[in-house]
């Protein structure tokens, strides 16, 4: 699978000023303080999160259903906001970004959700044109730019198929080129293997495997444990609103996984 | 932008047209209403300002009386000239529409008078009565004709019109406004998927909302071009109609709206358009 250059580039592109702060490249690219979130009073779903993430890692977020995963994902490309707390994304605080500020950091952001999310009567080329297109680029460099995205999740010359028409594995791969086309620094992926079998959802890890081999950083929440076991990753755990490092790998969880994780 | 609004029209084309139509019907009414009133507007005008006063002479005046009796009403301050019209040549002019019985009827049927035009800056109504009066006085003078009670009802007519119209206004500009509101809701359900991505890519506001305020402007313009036209062919119609009989005897020509009108009409009818579109964005795209 080709791939033509590292991703690594992080454009701040979410300061509305677009002053350009070279100290951001040397701090970790995402960092939680004291996250909370809580929809119901009585039961909080986040409640002091503390979180490093560095340039280029790949992290799982595990945890049992319900743990919050999703949440905290969410609170990261602002889909909702800490209830306290302080999220840096290379340095910056984005927990409390104004709306208009909202657009630029997710421009920074690729997402790929279990449920695929994609415009069923829009082709492939499209689906993953749509994220340059909200950029303003040229319709040239968004042709030959969503060619390479293709190509890297091995859809190559698929561009003109209505995306209704493709099999799970096959729209999960189109999300996944719409998530890089822009080459963000970071690639949020929710359950994206949970709508599919075993074997399609490695060939899915692999791929993330791949992305962040050329330099993206990727979070990757899952309950399957099949794919802990087969990658050997850094692994965070949310269990009652707290993260916990699991270095040991999935040894090292004890009990705290058997509650909730099912084996595929 | 446009090119996406254009592919967002395309796709409910059925639900679109309909809704231009409707639009269209509404301003068509909307429009009829302002058209006729302009033309109430022009005859009120041309009949309604006291500019004219009719002074029957009584019969057997001679020519001497006539004549001092026409250069004292010229001499008057509101009058600006006073005319002479013997019986014959009432006859004639009366005639000149080409009806043949008012052509040969006996000239004893048409009484001789002094037509006065009135200074237009000068004359109120009261003055003219006032004038009316005092010619009445005078011996020759049979009957003044003020044309008064036909100018008082077109007046009144007019008043009434333009009441009725802006009622009609009213209620066409908020049919106008919902329509289109439903319409671009409609069309946002329809795209709420699509929505729901673009936000995801990192679409700003105004890029998420341009091609639905976009589409209310044009279904609103659409609507109201559709409207202005229609008028206008039905206005060709009823205008040679209108010409063939009413129009030679009242010496009036129907005006058709002027196109400052017919630009504000389509120019609000997509601002209105816009207005009903953002209201749709506001209650549909929140969250
Ligand atoms: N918008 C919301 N309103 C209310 N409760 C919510 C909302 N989103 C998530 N929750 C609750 O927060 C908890 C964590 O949800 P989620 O983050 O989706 O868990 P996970 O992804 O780990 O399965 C759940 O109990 C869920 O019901
Ligand atoms: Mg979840």
């Amino acid at each position: 699978m080709g791939r033509s250059r590292v991703s690594n580039n992080f454009r701040p592109h979410f300061r509305p000023d677009g002053h350009f702060d070279s100290a951001a490249a040397h701090k970790p690219i995402l960092v939680l303080e004291n996250v909370m979130k809580v929809f119901r009073a009585d039961a909080p779903v986040l409640r002091g999160v503390d979180l490093t993430i560095e340039r280029g890692e790949f992290v799982f977020v595990t945890g049992p259903s319900g743990a919050g995963k999703s949440t905290l994902l969410k609170l990261i490309y602002k889909a909702e906001t800490v209830d306290d707390g302080r999220i840096l994304f290379c340095g910056r605080d984005i927990a409390r970004l104004t709306e208009d500020s909202v657009p630029h950091l997710r421009r920074n952001i690729g997402v790929v959700f279990q449920d695929f999310r994609l415009v069923p009567y829009w082709t492939v080329f499209e689906n993953v044109a749509v994220a340059l297109q909200v950029m303003g680029l040229p319709p040239r460099v968004i042709r030959s730019r969503v060619a390479v995205a293709l190509e890297r999740v091995g859809l190559d010359g698929r561009g003109d198929e209505k995306v209704s028409v493709l099999s799970g594995g096959e729209q999960q791969r189109v999300t996944i080129a719409r998530a890089i086309v822009t080459e963000p620094a970071v690639v949020l992926a929710d359950e994206p293997t949970g709508n599919l079998d075993p074997v399609l959802a490695l060939d899915i890890l692999g791929l993330f495997e791949e992305i962040n081999e050329g330099g993206t950083t990727v979070i990757f929440a899952t309950h399957d444990r099949t794919l802990l076991e087969v990658s050997p990753r850094r692994l965070v755990v949310i269990d009652d609103g707290r993260c916990i490092e699991a270095r040991a790998g999935l040894a090292g969880l004890g009990g705290v996984l058997d509650h909730g994780i099912s084996i595929n | 932008m446009f090119e996406r609004a254009l592919k967002g029209l395309r796709q409910q084309l059925g639900t679109q047209m309909m809704s231009v139509a409707t639009v269209a019907l509404a301003l068509f009414c909307m429009a009829g209403a302002l058209l006729v009133l302009e033309n109430a507007g022009a005859m009120v005008r041309r009949w309604g300002a006291p500019v004219k006063v009719t002074v029957f002479l009584a019969e057997g005046a001679t020519v001497d009386q006539v004549d001092s009796l026409r250069r004292a009403l010229a001499a008057l301050p509101e009058v600006e000239e006073a005319r002479y019209v013997s019986a014959a040549e009432a006859r004639q002019s009366l005639g000149a529409g080409g009806d043949r019985t008012v052509a040969t009827a006996p000239v004893e049927l048409f009484p001789a008078t002094i037509e006065l035009r009135l200074v237009p800056s000068a004359v109120s109504a009261e003055r003219v009565a006032s004038v009316a009066t005092r010619v009445r006085r005078i011996p020759m003078v049979a009957e003044v004709e003020t044309y008064r009670g036909f100018t008082e009802r077109l007046r009144g007519l007019l008043v009434g019109g333009r009441a009725a119209a802006g009622v009609i206004a009213l209620g066409v500009l908020l049919c106008v406004f919902a329509v289109v509101s439903n319409t671009v809701r409609m069309s946002l359900a329809a795209r709420l998927r699509e929505i729901e991505v673009l936000r995801l890519v990192g679409a700003t506001r105004s890029y998420i909302r341009g091609p639905f305020l976009i589409e209310g402007a044009m279904l609103g313009g659409a609507g109201a071009l559709v409207a202005v036209i229609l008028l206008g062919v039905v206005f060709a119609m009823v205008r040679v109609q209108y010409e063939v009989s009413l129009g030679a005897v009242l010496g009036l020509h129907p005006v058709f709206l002027p196109w400052t009108v017919l630009a504000s009409l389509v120019l609000g009818g997509s601002m209105l358009g816009a207005l009903g579109s953002a209201a749709a964005l506001r209650r549909g795209l929140q969250s």
